[in-house]
């Protein structure tokens, strides 16, 4: 019978999928009965999901563009 | 496989030629017709078809295995397409029988009277078997095509199994990613970015057009950014997905899959003369040559064409911006440090041997300018410290979140409490978790880039994930409020 703390300790494995099949079973048994490694998972997962198709931090076009010129004229007398 | 159980080509021509006057015994010749079906029409198969098999003496354990065994030979055609790999026996165009291209009297699938699919499916507890406990945590219950095929568990587990490496371990493509190209037809090119729609219409004509699928396919997606691994992730993903659309239309089961894109005859033969992700010496080791997506580009630049340079800037500034941001925690020093980042690579590319892919070497320099600029700044903060990684964490967040967080907040709102969220992060978690999140970087280039071994960037990994998830908590937990928090945070 495997602890919350063993749980912890295999849950980023766990998550990515990267446990012995044996292990998982032993992980899944303790999700079984216990809600707060079962919430922590399902949160993890969701926050990951959230994170994944949200995206953040997006340089907009119209951000970008100056910084771009400004690169581009030091790159060409750079280059020349 | 015939040929493999010995039999000769000249019978195997007289077979493939016109099987139905080759002297097959009537239940092989049956599992033939059966088996053609599904894989050379795009019908469903029908009860008439499971009563014409049945008489011919098949039971439903072999029906099955036909069953998926025709999808499975449409997994391998439509990875052996994908990849250029040469069969090693080739294949053969079977002509359907032309009673197959004229819809029989009675198309709708069997319903069994229990179970609606055409097999009898014993029910099983869906709590206790592990493939299901797995597909309901994926798909949040169990799709059909599943519970359709309950007299194989072994099956199942396998399948369980392919599930988990592609869409959950696999990380190359997003989740999301692969989730539109597992159920394709689902969304409307409208609501994809360009990128997105590329990779749908790439999966699209490996699967409906795939006699004209050749090298340049591949080749508009690498120009497009994609890497070889995220390439490989789409064809096996698409794979995946024409294996349950066969099996669906073979048991009778809903279509949660999307709609089927028809394997054609056409499709079955040899592709010997296309070269994709391998060159062609290669291809029967299975393994693909690395090719560096934007090594055409630094080609030019370093042949002294700037434009080149300009679009290779284009290409990346998303990518190094966000390494910036993960960082220094600071858009505004982000920006500038953009600044001195690609400077420094143009200083630097003619140096570039191409040793490892452009895209690490150009976010290494990245790194290397942030952790830089943010020892200047602000010394007390660094990415360097290690040992309390390891250590245990306790989240004191514990409640139920509700089930579809995403439904809660507009898009914009989310992203706000995402970027949030992010910069309360100590910036060496918060740079892993962009990278490896957001910027879906593999764990063995970002931990190049940040200079770590792959233990210490999963350690950190997991824990930047979890403090954001703490972070995060308060706005998702189920207590009733769902559906009535748009706009409450802006």
């Amino acid at each position: 019978m495997i602890s919350c703390a063993d749980f912890m300790a295999e849950i980023g494995n766990y998550l990515e999928g990267e446990v012995a099949e044996d292990v998982r079973l032993q992980l899944e048994h303790h999700l079984s009965h216990c809600q707060t490694c079962t919430v922590l998972v399902d949160s993890t997962r969701k926050t990951l999901k959230i994170v994944t198709d949200t995206g953040a931090f997006d340089l907009p076009d119209a951000t970008f563009r100056p910084i771009a010129e400004r690169i581009m004229t030091r790159v060409r007398s750079e280059g020349k | 496989m015939l040929r493999l159980r010995g039999i000769t080509e000249q019978r195997l021509d007289h077979i493939v030629a016109d099987y139905q006057k080759a002297n097959l015994a009537p239940a092989t010749r049956a599992v033939l017709r059966f088996t053609l079906k599904l894989v050379a029409s795009d019908l469903s198969i029908s009860r008439e078809d499971m009563r014409e098999a049945s008489s011919e003496g098949l039971t439903d354990e072999s029906l099955l295995e036909a069953i998926l065994t025709a999808a499975l030979s449409g997994l391998l055609c439509m990875l052996s397409t994908g990849v250029g790999a040469v069969p090693d026996f080739a294949l053969h165009s079977i002509p359907p029988p032309e009673h197959f291209l004229t819809v029989p009297g009675d198309e709708s699938p069997a319903t069994d009277e229990k179970s609606g699919f055409n097999l009898y499916a014993p029910e099983l507890n869906a709590g206790d078997f592990a493939p299901f406990v797995f597909f309901r945590e994926q798909f949040s219950s169990v799709p059909s095509v599943f519970l359709a095929q309950t007299r194989r568990p072994d099956i199942l587990e396998a399948e369980a199994h392919a599930i988990r490496a592609l869409l959950v371990a696999g990380d190359h493509l997003s989740r999301t990613q692969k989730e539109r190209l597992l159920l394709a037809g689902e969304h409307s090119k409208a609501d994809l970015g360009a990128s997105d729609g590329a990779l749908l219409n790439f999966t699209k004509k490996l699967s409906v057009d795939a006699e004209e699928f050749s090298i340049s396919d591949i080749q508009a997606l690498r120009e497009r950014g994609f890497t070889e691994h995220q390439i490989l992730e789409a064809v096996a993903t698409r794979a995946l997905a024409c294996f349950f659309n066969v099996l669906q239309a073979g048991l009778g089961s809903t279509p949660d899959f999307g709609a089927r894109w028809t394997c054609k005859p056409a499709e079955l033969k040899t592709v010997a003369k296309k070269a994709h992700l391998s060159a062609s010496d290669q291809r029967h080791t299975g393994i693909i040559r690395p090719v560096d997506p934007d090594g055409e580009c630094v080609a030019r630049v370093q042949r002294g064409d700037l434009d080149a340079f300009e679009e290779l800037m284009n290409r990346h500034s998303q990518r190094v911006y966000r390494t910036l941001v993960g960082i220094l925690g600071d858009q505004d020093d982000a920006r500038d440090a953009m600044q001195d980042t690609f400077l420094k690579v143009f200083q630097h590319l003619a140096r570039f041997e191409g040793r490892s892919k452009f895209s690490t070497w150009l976010v290494s320099i990245a790194t290397n300018t942030g952790i830089q600029r943010l020892r200047e700044q602000r010394p007390m903060e660094s990415l360097d410290e290690t040992g309390s990684d390891e250590e245990g964490f306790r989240p004191r967040q514990v409640q139920a979140w509700t089930d579809d967080p995403e439904q809660l907040y507009s898009e914009a709102e989310m992203r706000s409490l995402i970027e949030s969220g992010l910069m309360k992060l100590p910036a060496k978690y918060r740079v892993v978790v962009m990278l490896r999140d957001i910027e879906q970087l593999s764990a063995e280039d970002a931990a190049v880039v940040l200079g770590l071994g792959i233990p210490a960037l999963k350690a950190r990994l997991l824990r930047g994930r979890l403090m954001l998830r703490e972070a995060l908590a308060p706005r998702f937990i189920s207590s009733g409020r769902k559906g009535s928090m748009k706009g409450a945070i802006i």
